[in-house]
C-alpha cells in the first residue's frame, strides 16, 4: 500500500514535469525530482549504568540521506550520505566485508530483508538475522569471558547476556565446533527459502557468502569525517545476485545504517566502556587490533541495532520478468547495446500490457543488426548512424533515445583520501591506451620503438599534468582503457572523436607528445575512425619467467583484452577488476602454468578505466571522465595544468548541447552529429549518440510494421518520461520532447513511425516499381532459404539408397618418380662414358 | 742435408735403375691427348648427375629400409615403456611422431608400430595413424595410411596377399583383432556406415600398375578391416581438421628449408674436398671427406622424402 501510494505519486509528479517544464535541463548525475529520496535523523547514543543512574555518555543527531531507493535493479548503486555521526578513527583503506571491521566509530550499511516495520508480520520484519554480510566474522563472535564484552550490554536480553547466545537451541558439537569454556554469540542467517544457517564457521554460512564468490562483499564500515559527514555508493543485491538474502520486486528490503556509537554498557566493564584507542581521523593501514566497543564488530548487539536508521528499498522487475510473465512470442528488436538499460525498464510495459506487443531488445553489433532488419529477420534495430543500405528496400531512422558513451573509471587517491570523483582525459590520452602505447611493465617495454613511454598513464607527464595529485605506481591495469572486442558505433564514434582532435590526429599519424611520448608503431597511421578496435600489436617479450615462457602471448593484447559487451566493462569498472589477462597460475608445482585475468585491485590503490554506456554508468553510479573538446594550448607545447582546455562531463546539459548541433539529412537519413561541430560547442559533450530504431518502410508484414510504428510512438511519448518505473527512462538518456532541444528529433520519430506502418516506400519516390522491387528480394531470399534449406539434406551422401562408391586419387609424382629416376641414372651413367669415347674419337 | 737425404734428386735414381725392370710404373703413360674442355665437363655432369639419381634410388629402397627399421625398432622400445607405464596415449591431441599403437598381421610376418600423424616426414618411422580418427581398437573409423614401395615399404604386400587374414592392435586400451575384409580402389563401394560400437580400420596404401610397377604406386587403395572384438570408447577430444599435408599421397613442404640449407652444405663439402685433395692428397681427403659427404647426402635424402608423396 505504502509503496503503491509513493509510486503513484511519482508517476503524476513526473507527469506534470513533463508536461509543464519540457525544456527542464538537469545534471544526468543529479537525482531527478521522481526519484524516492530518503532523508531520515535520528538521536543515537552510547549510554553507561552507574548502578544509580544510566548516563547519556555520548549522543548524536545523525541524518541519512539516500539519493534514490525505488524499483532498484540488480547491482545498482545508490548514493547514501550522512551527517552529524561521530567521527571515525582508524579507518580501514577496504572497508568492505571483514576487511572493514579494525575500524573505531564507523557507519556500518548493510542490507537486509524486511522493512522495519512493527507493525508487519515477524516474517516481513528486518533483524540482524535477516542482514546479509560476507563473512563468519561479521556476524558470530567467540571470546574469553574477559572479552565477551556483548554479554555487558546495557539493552541486550538476558538470553543474550549468557555464555552461549544468538540460537536456541544452541548448536551441538557436530555443527558447530566450539569451545564450552569460552563465551559465544551467534547471529544465524534466515535465508529468503526459510532455511536458517547458524553462521558459526565458514561452512555453515549461506553459499553466496564462500570464498571468491562471484560477487565482492557489499556490505561496509564506513567512514565518517571530522565534520561527521560521510558517504558511499552502496550497491544493492537483488535476488538474481544473492538468492540467499532474495531480494526482489515481489520481497521487500532495507538497507540499515548503523552509525557505531560504541557499546552501552550495563556494568563497569572496562573491555566494555572501552572509547577507542586511535584518535579521530587516523589511518589503520596495518590493520592494528581496535577496541571492540567501538568497532564494527557488534554491530548485532542491541545497544548499536536500536540506533539503526532503516532505508525501505523496493525492487523492480527481474531482467527476465516478461519471459516469465508472459507467454506471447516476442518480437525482437535487435541493436546497440546503448539501449539495453532503457528497454530493461521499457519491455514489461509492453509485455505486460494485453493491448501491446511483446518488446524484446537483443543486444547485437550495429552493422550485423541492421542487415537482419533489412533482411527481414528482424522487424527492426537498433542503431546510431546512417548505414549504407545492401537492399532496395528505403529505411526509416526513428530516433528513440539520446545518450552516449562514457569514460567511466575508478580511481583511488593516494593516502586512503578516497576515490577520485573530477578525471580529465584528452583525445590523445585516450588514443594512447587504445593504441597500446603503454608498455605496462618491463616486459611491455621491450617493444621496438616504445623504450621511452611511460609504462602507465598515471606516469605519463600529460595525464599528471591534467590530474595532478595521484599515484606514480605503475599498473598493468592502467595501461589501457577496457573496450570493445566487437563492432560498434561507439567506437566509431570514439574514433571521430580523436581523429577530429588535432594532437591525437598528430599523435596516431606518428608525431610524439610534447614529452617525447610515441604511438605503438603497430598502430602508427591508423586510419580512423573505425567500427571495431584492431588489436594489431603482435609483440611477444622474452624473458626468463618460467609462466611466460610456456603461455607465449602478444603481451600488450594481453592487457588490452577487450571484451563483447559494454556491460561487462562496467561491472568490471564496478568492481574494480581490471580484464587484464597476464596472471599466472598453476595448480601446483608440477602443474603447467595457466594465464588468467589479475585479481580485482585492492581498495586505495585502484585505477582502472572503461568505456561504457551512459545508462549502465549511472545505474552502477560510475564515475565519468571530462572529455576534452577544446584547447588553446599549442599542440607541441608542454603544460603543466589544466589551463587553456575545456573538458565536458556527461550531463542532460551537455548530452542536450551536441544534439542541438545534430544535423537532419533529410528524410530516410539519421540526423548527423559531426565532431568537428561539437568541437565548435564549447558545452557539448563528445560521447553523445542518438540511436535511432531503424525498420524498413517497405516489405514488412502489417502485423510487424504497426508493431513497430507502436513502439516508436510509445517509446518516444510515454518511454521519455525519466523514472525508474516500468516503462520509465532511466538515467543516463536525455529525455526527446515534444519541444526544445530534442524536439525535431520528436518530429522525425513521428513522421518516420506513420511511414513505417503506411509501408509505402519513402514518400515522394511511391510508386508500383519501386514496391515491387522492395518486397521481391524480401520474398525471393525466403523462398530461396527455404529451397536451400529442403534440399541440402539430400545430398547423395546420406542417401541410404544410394551406394557411396570410393574416389580415385592418383598421384603423378608417385606413380612416375622413381622410375624416371632410375631411367635418368642409366641414361646420364651411359652418356657420360659415351662422351668421352665420342669427343676422343673426334680427335683422332 | 735433410732434404737430399729423403728425396734424391731424380735424375740420380733413375740413372741408376733399369728403366724395363718397372714397366708399369715408370713406363711413361701413353700420351693421351686431352680431352676438350666441354667434353670433360659434359661427361663428368653426367656421371655425378647418375650417381646423384643411384645414390638416391639406393638410399629410398634399400637404405631408407635400414633407417625405417631402427626407427621402428627405436618407437618399439618406446611404446612397449609408455604400455607398461600406463602412459601411451588413448586420444584427445596427440604430437605427432609418438608411437599410438602396435600392429600385428601375423600371416605376413609384419609387426609395426604405428605412428601419429601422416605427414610425409613423420611416415619415415612408420605407418602413419590419421590425426582426425579414432585410434585402432575404437569405436568408430580408424585411418592408418603405409608406405608401399619406399622406406621399408611396410604396406607393400597388404593388398596382395593379405586380404581375408586377421591382424591385431595393440594399444593402451588392449588387444583388438581385426580381419581385413577386402581391397578398395576407385569407384568400389564404400562399405555401409558403422553402427554404435562398431569399429573398423582402414589402411591407406597404394599401388602400381605396369612393367615398373616394382617401383610405381600412383593410385591410393584402401583396405578394410574390421573390428572383431569388443570396441573401446574413443575418448573425446580429436582433432576435426588436418592440414594438407596430411592427406593421402600429399606431400610436406616444411622441409623445404632445412634441405636448401643441407644441398648448400653438401656443396660446400664437395668443394671443401677438392681444395683437401689439392693440400693433403687424394687418400686422405677421402678418409675426411667420404663420412661428411655420406652424412650430409644421407639427410639431404631424408629430406628429399619430404617433398614426395607420403603414401610412396
Amino acid at each position: 500500500m505504502v509503496m503503491n501510494a509513493t509510486r503513484t505519486r511519482a508517476v503524476i509528479f513526473t507527469l506534470i514535469c513533463g508536461l509543464v517544464s519540457a525544456g527542464a535541463v538537469g545534471s544526468v548525475n543529479a537525482s531527478a525530482a521522481n526519484k524516492d529520496t530518503f532523508s531520515k535523523t535520528k538521536t543515537v547514543t552510547r549510554e553507561f549504568d552507574n548502578g544509580s543512574s544510566v548516563d547519556v555518555v555520548d549522543s548524536r543527531d545523525v541524518t541519512v540521506r539516500v539519493d534514490h531507493t525505488q524499483n532498484l535493479r540488480g547491482r545498482e548503486r545508490v548514493h547514501i550520505d550522512w551527517s552529524g555521526a561521530r567521527p571515525s578513527a582508524g579507518r580501514a583503506s577496504d572497508p568492505y566485508g571483514e576487511n572493514g571491521l579494525s575500524q573505531e566509530y564507523p557507519v556500518v550499511v548493510m542490507q537486509c530483508r524486511g522493512l522495519d516495520d512493527s507493525t508487519l508480520s515477524p516474517a516481513k520484519q528486518l533483524s540482524p538475522k535477516t542482514c546479509w554480510t560476507s563473512t563468519r566474522q561479521q556476524r558470530s563472535q567467540t571470546a574469553t569471558t574477559r572479552q565477551a564484552i556483548w554479554r555487558h550490554d546495557l539493552y541486550a536480553t538476558d538470553a543474550d547476556k549468557a555464555q552461549k547466545s544468538g540460537l536456541d537451541p544452541f548448536p551441538d558439537n557436530t555443527t558447530c565446533t566450539d569451545v564450552a569454556s569460552f563465551s559465544t554469540h551467534l547471529t544465524p542467517f534466515e535465508a529468503a527459502g526459510g532455511k536458517a544457517y547458524p553462521a558459526c564457521s565458514g561452512d555453515t554460512m549461506p553459499p553466496e557468502s564462500a570464498v571468491g564468490a562471484a560477487f565482492p562483499p557489499a556490505e561496509l564500515s564506513a567512514f565518517t569525517d571530522l565534520q561527521g559527514k560521510g558517504a558511499v555508493n552502496f550497491e544493492v543485491r537483488s535476488k538474481t545476485e544473492n538468492e540467499s538474502l532474495g531480494c526482489s520486486d515481489k520481497v521487500a528490503c532495507s538497507i540499515v545504517v548503523i552509525p557505531i556509537m560504541g557499546l552501552s554498557c550495563v556494568d563497569a566493564d572496562r573491555e566494555c566502556r572501552k572509547a577507542g584507542r586511535m584518535s579521530a581521523g587516523s589511518s589503520n593501514f596495518a590493520n592494528d587490533g581496535v577496541d571492540a566497543a567501538v568497532s564494527p564488530v557488534y554491530w548485532w548487539s542491541a545497544s548499536n541495532w536500536r540506533n539503526r536508521i532503516s532505508v525501505p528499498l523496493s525492487f523492480g522487475l527481474a531482467p527476465d520478468a516478461c519471459d516469465v510473465l508472459d507467454k506471447r512470442p516476442p518480437t525482437a528488436f535487435y541493436g546497440s547495446e546503448l539501449m539495453s538499460q532503457a528497454a530493461l525498464q521499457w519491455s514489461p510495459a509492453y509485455c505486460l500490457r494485453k493491448d501491446r506487443f511483446k518488446f524484446q531488445h537483443n543486444r547485437l553489433p550495429d552493422d550485423a543488426a541492421f542487415v537482419l532488419m533489412e533482411k527481414g529477420e528482424a522487424a527492426a534495430a537498433f542503431v546510431s548512424g546512417n548505414r549504407e543500405r545492401s537492399t532496395d528496400a528505403p529505411v526509416g531512422y526513428a530516433p528513440t533515445a539520446v545518450t552516449g558513451f562514457e569514460v567511466s573509471y575508478i580511481v583511488d587517491k593516494p593516502d586512503n583520501a578516497g576515490e577520485v570523483n573530477n578525471l580529465k582525459l584528452n583525445a590523445r590520452l585516450i588514443a594512447k591506451l587504445l593504441t597500446q602505447s603503454y608498455p605496462g611493465s618491463s616486459l611491455g617495454a621491450q617493444h621496438p620503438g616504445m623504450a621511452n613511454n611511460p609504462l602507465s598513464i598515471n606516469l605519463d607527464p600529460e595525464f599528471k599534468a591534467l590530474n595532478p595529485g595521484l599515484d606514480s605506481i605503475s599498473r598493468e591495469a592502467a595501461a589501457t582503457v577496457l573496450s570493445l572486442s566487437g563492432s560498434s558505433d561507439v567506437i566509431k564514434t570514439l574514433g571521430e572523436y580523436m581523429v577530429n582532435d588535432p594532437e591525437a590526429k598528430a599523435f596516431i599519424a606518428g608525431d610524439s607528445d610534447p614529452w617525447g611520448m610515441v604511438i605503438n608503431p603497430t598502430y602508427k597511421a591508423l586510419r580512423l575512425p573505425l567500427d571495431e578496435w584492431p588489436l594489431l600489436d603482435t609483440f611477444v617479450p622474452t624473458t626468463a619467467l618460467e609462466c611466460q615462457k610456456q603461455n607465449p602471448a602478444a603481451y600488450l593484447g594481453q592487457i588490452a583484452a577487450p571484451v563483447n559487451s559494454l556491460r561487462k566493462i562496467a561491472e568490471a569498472v564496478l568492481d574494480a577488476w581490471p580484464n587484464v589477462q597476464t596472471k599466472c597460475d598453476r595448480a601446483s608445482s608440477s602443474d603447467p602454468f595457466k594465464v588468467g585475468r589479475v585479481e580485482r585491485q585492492g581498495i586505495g590503490s585502484r585505477m582502472m578505466l572503461g568505456i561504457t554506456s551512459m545508462g549502465d554508468a549511472e545505474r552502477f553510479g560510475l564515475h565519468a571522465a571530462g572529455l576534452q573538446t577544446k584547447s588553446t594550448v599549442p599542440i607541441d607545447a608542454k603544460f603543466t595544468s589544466a589551463a587553456g582546455r575545456t573538458f565536458i562531463e556527461p550531463t542532460n546539459a551537455s548530452v542536450q548541447a551536441a544534439i542541438e548541433s545534430a544535423k537532419s539529412l533529410g528524410a530516410s537519413r539519421a540526423f548527423a552529429i559531426s565532431q568537428a561541430d561539437l568541437r565548435k560547442s564549447p558545452k557539448a559533450y563528445p560521447g553523445s549518440m542518438i540511436v535511432y530504431t531503424a525498420a524498413r518502410l517497405s516489405g514488412m508484414s502489417r502485423a510487424d510494421a504497426s508493431k513497430v510504428a507502436s513502439f516508436i510512438r510509445i517509446s518516444t511519448t510515454e518511454g521519455q518520461k525519466p523514472g525508474s518505473g516500468n516503462g520509465q527512462l532511466p538515467d543516463g538518456y536525455v529525455p526527446i520532447l515534444k519541444s526544445g532541444t530534442t524536439a525535431p528529433l520528436f518530429a522525425a520519430a513521428q513522421r518516420v513511425a506513420n511511414e513505417i506502418e503506411a509501408q509505402g516506400g519513402l514518400p515522394g519516390s511511391r510508386g508500383p516499381s519501386n514496391t515491387g522491387a522492395a518486397v521481391a528480394p524480401g520474398v525471393d531470399a525466403a523462398a530461396a532459404d527455404n529451397g536451400t534449406g529442403k534440399t541440402s539434406p539430400t545430398t547423395p551422401v546420406n542417401d541410404p539408397d544410394q551406394m557411396a562408391l570410393t574416389a580415385a586419387h592418383n598421384s603423378a609424382p608417385a606413380g612416375v618418380m622413381l622410375p624416371l629416376i632410375v631411367i635418368i641414372a642409366l641414361i646420364a651413367g651411359l652418356l657420360s662414358p659415351a662422351t668421352r669415347i665420342i669427343a676422343r674419337g673426334r680427335r683422332r | 742435408m735433410t732434404e737430399t737425404l729423403l728425396a734424391p734428386r731424380s735424375g740420380q735414381r733413375r740413372a741408376n735403375e733399369d728403366p724395363r725392370m718397372w714397366p708399369v710404373w715408370s713406363r711413361p703413360a701413353e700420351p693421351l691427348e686431352p680431352l676438350p674442355e666441354a667434353a670433360t665437363v659434359a661427361s663428368t655432369s653426367f656421371l655425378v648427375m647418375a650417381m646423384v639419381c643411384l645414390w638416391f634410388i639406393l638410399h629410398v629402397l634399400v637404405l631408407g629400409g635400414l633407417e625405417q627399421h631402427r626407427a621402428q625398432d627405436r618407437l618399439y622400445g618406446e611404446f612397449r615403456t609408455q604400455l607398461a607405464a600406463a602412459t601411451a596415449p588413448t586420444g584427445g591431441i596427440i604430437p605427432p611422431g609418438s608411437p599410438v599403437a602396435l600392429l600385428r598381421i601375423p600371416h605376413l610376418g609384419l609387426a609395426q608400430v604405428i605412428v601419429e600423424g601422416t605427414s610425409a616426414g613423420v611416415m619415415l618411422n612408420g605407418p602413419g595413424h590419421r590425426r582426425d580418427t579414432v585410434l585402432p581398437g575404437q569405436a568408430g573409423v580408424s585411418i592408418v595410411y603405409g608406405r608401399a614401395r619406399a622406406f621399408g615399404a611396410s604396406f607393400r604386400d597388404l593388398a596382395t596377399k593379405a586380404v581375408g587374414e586377421d591382424l591385431s592392435f595393440v594399444t593402451a586400451q588392449g588387444t583388438s583383432a581385426y580381419r581385413i575384409e577386402g581391397v578398395r580402389r576407385a569407384g568400389d563401394p564404400i562399405p555401409p556406415l558403422l553402427k554404435a560400437n562398431e569399429g573398423r580400420v582402414t589402411f591407406v596404401t597404394a599401388e602400381g600398375n605396369g612393367r615398373l610397377s616394382m617401383l610405381s604406386a600412383g593410385h591410393v587403395i584402401y583396405i578394410d578391416a574390421a573390428l572383431k572384438s569388443k570396441s573401446f570408447t574413443a575418448p573425446a577430444g580429436r582433432l576435426n581438421a588436418i592440414s594438407p599435408a596430411e592427406m593421402p599421397m600429399a606431400s610436406d613442404t616444411s622441409a623445404m628449408p632445412v634441405l636448401a640449407l643441407l644441398l648448400g652444405a653438401l656443396a660446400v663439402a664437395t668443394v671443401g674436398i677438392v681444395f683437401a685433395r689439392r693440400r693433403f692428397g687424394l687418400v686422405l681427403s677421402w678418409v675426411i671427406g667420404a663420412p661428411i659427404i655420406l652424412a650430409l647426402a644421407w639427410m639431404a635424402s631424408d629430406l628429399a622424402m619430404y617433398l614426395l608423396p607420403n603414401l610412396l
